[in-house]
């Protein structure tokens, strides 16, 4: 069972991801990669925690629903996956230089069952297809075995970093 | 001015900006939101470069769905089952002011929303919501 990998055995583990993403708390949601088959496949956890931001303004009377990961941070986490496998053989943390990734569009996402802390969740991620720097990757996101997430086609595009960058214009802010 | 203040409080949601309704019809809506300054994923998304996830456009789009939903105000919001598709064309940045167009359709797989995300810079993305439906309370 690739959940129960310890860090060390691990493929890529929080230093090693924090060197090929860009991005930085709160929005690190992968944690560790326990398998790679660069170019083919990767399997990553992310384990939630009842700590984490998006649960900050909770008051004393949330129920355990309200503690639901947040169905779009589903997505985040499991992109982000995809993100270190497109991005394996040439890595950039940056976003202000190089080529960076940018999120094109997803479709096909269903969701199955909630993601409450506690859980550890397991990506799997398979790349469908690359068209040069159009790549398209396939999954799901399971915990402890069940599936919560199913991704049908999610595309991940690699653009120089001048893309990003907001468009001058003498309009109003 | 930079001011030092209290980060925005997040109740089970990624986005703190709150959604306004501007227009709410039976089958067709408008919402609007700014994205704050103090945005929580900002700082995250990413270091010295703060640019909007695509992924909080469409938790816009849902939480505007929420709102606005068929039947929606008579009991529990209705439930994500899935996003059909989302498509994203444009960057959003803080102090972006999103307008978003809801159109609802009830259909064989259940209630499906289909949500147009702009800024003044144009179009920045679309989306396609599954929800559970829900039964609408007698009056």
């Amino acid at each position: 069972m690739t959940t129960t990998a310890p860090a060390d055995t691990a493929v890529a583990a929080s230093a090693a991801i924090r060197a090929r993403l860009p991005h930085r708390y709160p929005m690190l949601l992968v944690d560790r990669v326990t398998e790679l088959v660069p170019g083919v496949r990767l399997t990553a956890l992310k384990a939630v925690t009842s700590n984490e931001p998006w649960y900050s303004g909770l008051g004393p009377d949330a129920a355990e629903e309200d503690f639901r990961y947040p169905q779009t941070l589903l997505i985040e986490s499991w992109c982000q996956a995809a993100g270190v496998l497109a991005t394996w053989d040439d890595p950039n943390p940056e976003v202000l230089n190089g080529k960076v990734m940018l999120f094109g569009g997803i479709s096909g996402v269903e969701y199955h069952r909630p993601v409450l802390p506690g859980d550890v969740l397991e990506h799997r991620i398979e790349l469908s297809r690359a068209l040069g720097d159009t790549l398209i990757f396939e999954g799901v996101g399971t915990v402890g075995g069940n599936t919560v997430l199913t991704v049908e086609r999610a595309v991940l595009t690699l653009r120089p970093a001048g893309t990003l960058r907001p468009v001058p214009s003498g309009a109003e802010n | 001015m930079t001011t030092v203040a209290p980060v925005a409080e997040l109740r089970g949601s990624p986005v703190a900006a709150p959604v306004e309704v501007v227009e709410a019809g039976r089958q067709r809506s408008v919402t609007r939101c700014t994205v704050r300054a103090d945005e929580p994923v900002l700082p995250g998304h990413y270091p010295g470069f703060p640019i909007f996830p695509g992924v909080c456009l469409v938790e816009c789009a849902h939480q505007s769905a929420r709102l606005t939903a068929p039947g929606g105000s008579a009991g529990a919001p209705p439930e994500l089952l899935g996003v059909e598709s989302a498509r994203f064309t444009g960057p959003v940045y803080p102090g972006d002011v999103l307008t978003i167009e809801l159109d609802w359709r009830t259909g064989e797989r259940g209630l499906r929303c289909r949500a147009k995300l702009r800024t003044g810079q144009g179009q920045v993305a679309q989306v396609r919501l599954r929800y559970r439906e829900t039964e609408e309370k007698p009056a």
